[in-house]
């Protein structure tokens, strides 16, 4: 109506608490109220919760087996389950979209598996001349478990961070540059503002009778299509942001004042060692790599 | 106020824009004092805005830019200091309040540039309080400022300014993107901010009335951004108010209205600034040979050509439209007014087959765009989109305006005879092979209204087509318009702009809240003051100066393009 995402609300709220926004999208930057103490992960720093789990991630890329991965999901649902906020999009996370998606990727997996490299295995199902080998079954659901642990871990600091506090932990502990963390943030707000732009050049390309037919190839022209004056219009949205940024003294000054601390505490540095014992345990304990 | 050093000092500047071959600005000089408020103004190409980023250093720093002559700001030589050290003395807000806000809530907002100069916290958080308490966004610290309304966006930015503690405020266009109450929300706090004394402000702004209430001061650049006049704002105004029209530069409502009563005949002998004014400037008694003489030209239409019969709309499980009932004429200029949020652009969509309505509730003819394809509805109506650069789906002009004809599998012989006429017709029969994006603004809205236009549909719809334009880019999209008409094409657009509406349309309707409020002959509308306020919305200026006998002679150049017609 007036300009790109001016939102409807007036300068008087109409409603006075915090609602998700007319897409349904949570606030990417709302400062989530205090969690209670007992909520331990959402009091780590953001750092902490990546650095506990990356080795393990690392090496669950090269495992095959089915146990490894069980064990780490396992591990990560129980650390969510006791430290994290349950909300109702966390709990569809956990218990509806994760589980879908390793079992579609499972069987999705299993299909595409060579038949010649498991037939010496029992056969699970038989239509006509194609036969399903529970090897097959095997390697894929050790391919979707794989993905699905690496996932669950990531989900342990992805859905008790926000961005901003990922910054600052960046810019305070790893001496990341302030301007590259400071204008990834500032980018992040470009998102909302292009799908907006992109649904108008979608609708202005359907009025004028832009459609190419159907199928892939054409599907993929069309997107061409809406890239020219989307990149225009994001280029010119970007040097107007850049504008005013230099003109608020950004990057001034090789530090900045922060008002936020995202302290590195002693309960940090427990939670990380903890999570590399318990990630080493699991492995020695089911050691995946055995020959045969 | 003269015997301090002047804050803002420009010697002999021009800036030349890497690519540009003439300079603009060119050669100019003036001081600004403090507690001075300048207004600049100039038609678009001047360098108004380029100017206003040579005042904080930005030219030449981080915009390629040649740069001849100085700027000094607080004795300070712009050439010599960084933009983060000048942005201590000159605080900037622009025009989009979308690229001007960078971080995710209110407070970090204000805080963002006294962080950066390494302000301790507690000096951080008193600024930035007492900045947006006067504001008025302090219970709202905590929002991620796209909640704000536009208006609400560009407080935050003002905001910001003050916080910074800059004593020089630059502004460029603050309101050019708002709605009627966004802008009153902006000045309001621009007012304020001025009558303190301790804030110096220079503006760029196309919207005089609301600037006329407190400016101090006018700079006016001419076509080659030459310096016209400077002066005080009334005297600038007043002196020279033919050739500041003949520049193509916005005026003040009550200005063009006197200047129209005067046309048709009425003694007004001073130029009135201001509604007031204007008022005052009106004769004791009106002549009644003028006031009959400006009777509304009865507009004799036909039959109805869209007929709405209890259209609802839902988006994003909102409810966004509610049984809406409507008939449009055929041959009507018919303008769809209401505050931000009141359903709009989902009814100009839904009636052109944008967003596919609900079957059977609408008919264009015998078309229910619900059911129709692409090509019979292109065939039917033609759809503007605010931002002519969404529509262009080819590289040249000439291929934009022959696809509408290539779906219709038109001959090519035919179809370089159309494409031909229109490019005439819209000046760019010299772009033909130029890239749709490497035109003018003028240009590629003039391109989008000739694709819509190329099917000779019978109904064309545009959304915001003057949102953000200057005023002679409006001018011409209006003549355009009415020349359309007489030709025939039924005319339906959507607009925050109500002085548009009063001077330029047949019919208008109000909607608010998803409801029609009021439908019918725009001037019947005008004089129902609960049509118009009971929605929200306001009667311009010139209007509500005015009495109602004479508002037909502020139409002066509609009717007289369709007496020319008929």
């Amino acid at each position: 109506m007036s300009g790109p995402i001016t939102s409807d609300q007036g300068l008087v709220p109409r409603h006075p608490v915090v609602v998700p926004d007319a897409t349904g999208n949570r606030d990417p930057y709302a400062e989530a109220p205090p969690a209670p103490a007992r909520l331990y992960l959402q009091h780590l720093n953001p750092l902490t919760k990546v650095a506990g789990v990356l080795p393990a991630m690392v090496l669950l890329v090269f495992t095959r087996d089915l146990a490894t991965p069980l064990a780490f999901i396992a591990l990560s649902y129980a650390l969510m389950l006791t430290g994290a906020r349950l909300t109702r999009t966390v709990l569809l996370i956990l218990f509806v979209a994760l589980p879908l998606g390793v079992a579609a990727i499972g069987v999705g997996f299993s299909l595409w598996v060579d038949a010649a490299l498991v037939d010496s295995t029992p056969a699970m199902l038989t239509l006509g001349s194609w036969t399903l080998f529970a090897g097959a079954l095997e390697i894929g659901f050790a391919t979707a478990l794989r993905l699905g642990a690496i996932l669950s871990l990531a989900l342990i600091g992805g859905l008790t961070t926000t961005g901003p506090d990922l910054v600052r932990a960046g810019v305070q502990q790893l001496r990341i540059p302030y301007r590259i963390g400071y204008t990834a943030l500032a980018a992040y707000r470009f998102v909302p503002r292009f799908g907006h732009e992109l649904s108008l050049i979608r609708a202005a390309h359907r009025v004028r009778g832009r459609h190419g037919g159907r199928g892939p190839f054409a599907r993929l022209a069309r997107g061409w299509g809406y890239m020219v004056p989307l990149l225009v219009s994001s280029i010119r949205h970007a040097e107007r942001v850049a504008l005013a940024m230099d003109s608020r003294a950004f990057g001034a000054y090789p530090t900045r004042t922060e008002r936020h601390l995202v302290p590195f505490r002693a309960r940090d540095t427990v939670f990380i060692v903890a999570c590399i014992v318990a990630s080493a345990a699991i492995f020695v304990g089911l050691f995946p790599w055995q020959l045969g | 106020m003269r015997n301090t050093a002047p804050l803002i000092r420009v010697r002999d500047l021009s800036l030349t824009h890497a690519g540009a071959s003439d300079p603009s600005p060119h050669a100019i000089t003036f001081d600004v004092h403090p507690g001075e408020v300048v207004l600049v103004l100039g038609p678009s190409g001047s360098g108004k805005s380029t100017l206003m980023l040579a005042l904080n250093g930005l030219i030449p720093h981080a915009v390629p830019a040649a740069i001849e002559g100085s700027v000094h700001i607080a004795q300070v030589d712009t050439a010599e200091a960084s933009v983060a050290e000048l942005s201590t003395h000159v605080a900037m807000v622009f025009q989009d309040p979308d690229s001007q806000l960078v971080t995710g809530t209110v407070l970090d907002e204000v805080a963002f540039a006294l962080e950066n100069l390494r302000m301790p916290v507690a000096e951080v958080l008193a600024r930035s309080e007492a900045a947006l308490r006067r504001l008025g966004l302090w219970q709202r610290r905590a929002w991620n400022p796209d909640r704000l309304s536009g208006g609400g966006r560009q407080r935050l930015a003002i905001a910001c300014a003050i916080a910074s503690g800059a004593p020089i405020i630059v502004l460029d266009e603050p309101t050019a993107n708002l709605d009627p109450q966004g802008i009153d929300d902006v000045y309001d706090a621009l007012r304020d901010v001025a009558a303190d004394g301790e804030h110096t402000i220079v503006l760029v702004e196309h919207n005089l009335d609301a600037a006329m209430t407190f400016a101090t001061r006018v700079i006016v650049l001419d076509h080659e951004g030459r310096l016209a006049f400077d002066g005080p704002t009334s005297q600038v105004l007043r002196e020279h108010t033919t050739e500041l029209i003949n520049m193509g530069v916005w005026l003040p409502a009550a200005t063009i209205a006197a200047r129209r009563l005067r046309a048709s005949g009425l003694a007004i002998h001073e130029v009135p600034l201001t509604a007031t004014e204007l008022r005052d400037a009106l004769p004791s008694e009106l002549p009644t040979a003028l006031i009959a003489s400006a009777r509304p030209v009865d507009v004799t239409l036909g039959a109805p050509l869209i007929t709405v019969r209890d259209l609802s709309v839902v988006k994003h499980r909102q409810p966004v439209l509610h049984n809406i009932d409507l008939e449009i004429a055929t041959g009507s200029l018919t303008a769809i007014v209401g505050t931000n949020g009141a359903g709009k652009t989902t009814l100009l969509q839904a009636i052109a087959g944008v967003v596919p309505p609900p079957r059977r509730h609408i008919r264009i003819g015998e078309l229910d765009p619900a059911t129709a394809s692409p090509r019979e509805l292109a065939a039917e109506v033609g759809f503007v989109f605010q931002n002519p650069e969404h529509q262009f789906i080819t590289t040249t002009v000439f291929d934009e305006l022959a696809h509408g004809l290539r779906l219709r599998r038109v001959s090519d012989v035919d179809i370089h005879a159309q494409v031909t006429e229109m490019l005439v017709r819209f000046g760019l029969q010299k772009k033909a092979g130029v890239h749709p994006f490497l035109l003018s603004g003028g240009e590629k809205r003039r391109l989008s209204v000739g694709t819509a236009l190329i099917t000779h549909p019978r109904v064309l719809a545009l959304d915001e087509p003057t949102f953000g334009q200057d005023r002679a880019r409006a001018t011409e999209l209006l003549t355009l318009l009415h020349s359309l008409r007489d030709e025939g094409t039924t005319i339906l657009l959507v607009t925050h702009d109500l002085q548009l509406v009063a001077d330029h349309t047949t019919h208008t309707i109000v909607l608010a809240d998803g409801r029609v409020h009021a439908a019918g002959p725009t001037t019947e509308l005008l004089s129902d003051r609960a049509a118009l306020e009971g929605a929200g919305l306001r009667l311009p200026v010139a209007y509500r100066a005015l009495p109602p006998e004479l508002w037909p002679l502020l139409r002066e150049s509609a009717t007289a393009a369709s007496r020319g017609a008929a």
